[in-house]
């Protein structure tokens, strides 16, 4: 009977080797899902290149401003849907770092594509509204989490009954970008979660749907 | 990598071995796990069945025990611990009409291990057969128990444990518990490091308990304490899965929930009086007492990470219905039921199913008719619910035994 005490050990190999199976399918799995972020990212940064030539095409003959603020938009709505499911992705994730890298990537784009809309928006003249969204990425309190979930809802909602008249850009306003630094000092933006409306007013706390809605009428 | 996910790959890591442990040895041990030993010595047996409050079976236990088919039972010594029914009165006209049956009473000293000790010393026998006064010998028992004795230094031999009342689905659950135990009981046995030989039926040899001075009054659980003193003397305990004994089950929560509060007081107590043997006396160190540490701490910090994330969930979600409710935002809406499903919850899937289908098999090897009786429902609570609740008991008992306010009943 005793020789059998050599299981505890047996039963530690095959622990280890189940286990390790275990981590490594994970670990296939979760950067299988960040190969899949960065393929839209890629996408996305081509887009934003094609719509950026647009731009500068514009400002130097006289071309259809139309094409370029419905490109705009459907971009906007591309990345907000990618949004959402890359919040969904980091929630699963539990073992690959890689995934904040492609967060802050796709921050930076936002950015970019909220420059870009800036200009179209003045070139063009157009009525629709930036509607960017920045919020606490890295450990947000147990508050901001609630606010936050609230404040996504809500944009959420507003997206559905406002369409192409907004665009909706969420940005991270704390992952310690130079460019997103600058612009929230720029916005004076002090406290997070916060919704900028067309770069003039800042909203961090809704009473009602109401209040909100006339920044968009 | 976050502390929590750490956490949960710490209980899969653990779950797997034990997992991992059973199934190694159950496959090295399956042809020979209902086994058992036949031996031509006739060992004499003395059965001490102590009784308190228990007018309702003990007559049905000592006439269990007058029924087994083992020629070596010379004396049922019956000790009523000062019971305040009519237990005494049973007990008497038992004696009178069976001369094998010898009644006693006592005052009741608030510990099993009392009535137990005393009866300990009327006996003559070389074995010593304990019973609870709610528990009934199989015919068989003592015959395909006691051959375990023929090896040297087997200080206690069990064997299963199967609820007498068994109908309803609180008990059934009892039931698919009881089954688990004896079985894992059984696998540990070929480890040396079966850690209790219950109340309801076990064997002693007289000159081991004498050894470890009997039954510890001061325990709540003197079975458990009793085979961790023999295992600290370097006594073997044994299991026999061949026979079993039926035993009364709490039909009720609030009982149930006491029984199994004392255990793990009880359990506490042993950790308390033997924590200097870790890693030392053989399998009492080395994994008896470990395997006890080890759940106390999984149990707590289980337990205090539900307390955690229940808690933040509250708050959180009270905050953002407070200021969803205001605003007149949905609170749920599609998005929310797509949820993108982590490894860990994958991993987490796996090892419920692998725990699962354990669990079918064990009631399979155990008992091919009881699978029957437990449906998949009845398994499936079992590893849902009702081994959840054990945390929860668990922080009673130490709330109690730090108080030191613990008592027999």
């Amino acid at each position: 009977m005793g020789n059998q005490k050599w299981v505890f050990l047996k039963a530690l190999i095959v622990t280890l080797i189940v286990f390790d199976i275990g981590i490594y399918l994970g670990y296939m799995l979760e950067n299988s899902r960040v190969d899949e972020i960065n393929k839209w990212y890629l996408e996305a940064e081509m887009e934003i290149l094609d719509q950026t030539i647009q731009k500068d095409a514009l400002d130097l003959m006289d071309l259809d401003c139309r094409t370029l603020e419905e490109e705009n938009i459907m971009f906007g709505d591309k990345i907000f849907k990618e949004a959402l499911e890359i919040d969904k992705i980091e929630k699963a994730s539990r073992i690959v770092e890689s995934i904040n890298f492609q967060h802050k990537r796709y921050d930076l784009l936002r950015t970019l594509f909220w420059m870009n809309s800036i200009r179209i928006k003045e070139k063009c003249k157009s009525e629709f509204h930036t509607v960017v969204y920045l919020y606490q990425y890295n450990e947000p309190s147990l508050e901001q989490k609630s606010k936050q979930r609230f404040f996504s809802k809500l944009l959420q909602e507003l997206k559905e009954i406002y369409g192409n008249k907004i665009l909706l850009i969420p940005i991270a306003a704390d992952n310690d970008l130079a460019s997103i630094n600058l612009l929230t000092k720029k916005f004076e933006i002090n406290e997070l979660p916060v919704i900028l409306i067309d770069e003039k007013t800042k909203i961090t706390d809704v009473e009602s749907l109401e209040d909100f809605e006339k920044y968009l009428n | 990598m976050e502390f929590l996910p750490i956490v949960y790959l710490g209980y899969m890591f653990v779950s797997i071995y034990f997992l991992s442990l059973f199934l190694l040895l159950y496959k090295k041990n399956r042809k020979i796990m209902f086994n058992y030993p036949e031996t031509k010595k006739i060992y004499e047996i003395t059965a001490i069945v102590p009784a308190y409050n228990e007018e309702d079976t003990v007559e049905d236990t000592i006439k269990s025990i007058l029924n087994v088919d083992y020629p070596g039972l010379k004396e049922i010594i019956v000790v009523d611990d000062g019971s305040t029914d009519n237990t005494w009165k049973i007990i008497q006209g038992l004696a009178k009409k069976y001369e094998k049956v010898k009644a006693y009473t006592k005052e009741n000293e608030g510990s099993k291990a009392c009535p137990l000790n005393f009866g300990l010393k009327k006996v003559k026998t070389e074995i010593v057969a304990v019973i609870d006064a709610d528990s009934y010998p199989a015919v068989d028992s003592f015959r395909k128990m006691v051959g375990f004795f023929d090896e040297p230094n087997v200080g206690a031999v069990t064997c299963i444990f199967i609820p007498r009342n068994n109908k309803t689905f609180f008990e059934r659950l009892q039931a698919v518990e009881y089954n688990i135990i004896a079985f894992t009981r059984k696998l540990l046995d070929y480890v040396d490091a079966i850690y209790v030989t219950p109340g309801p039926l076990a064997l002693y040899k007289k000159d081991a308990l004498d050894k470890i001075g009997g039954f510890d009054k001061k325990n709540m659980t003197e079975d458990i304490e009793a085979t961790w003193h023999l295992a600290y003397e370097g006594f073997h305990r044994r299991m026999c899965l061949s026979t079993s004994a039926t035993t009364t089950v709490p039909k009720k929560i609030k009982p149930w929930y006491k029984q199994r509060r004392r255990w793990n007081i009880g359990g506490l107590q042993c950790i308390s009086k033997y924590k200097k043997c870790f890693f030392k006396k053989g399998m009492l160190g080395f994994f008896i007492l470990p395997f006890f540490i080890l759940q106390l701490t999984l149990g707590l910090i289980g337990l205090s990470i539900f307390f955690y994330l229940m808690t933040t969930r509250i708050i959180s979600n009270f905050l953002y219905t407070k200021y969803s409710v205001s605003v007149g935002t949905p609170l749920i809406t599609m998005n929310d039921f797509f949820i993108t499903p982590s490894f860990l919850n994958y991993l987490g899937v796996i090892l419920f199913i692998a725990g699962g289908l354990f669990t079918i098999l064990v009631l399979y090897i155990i008992n091919k008719d009881l699978l029957k009786k437990h449906n998949l429902f009845n398994v499936l609570f079992y590893l849902i619910v009702y081994l959840a609740v054990y945390p929860f008991i668990m922080i009673s008992a130490i709330y109690n035994f730090l108080r030191g306010g613990a008592s027999w009943r």
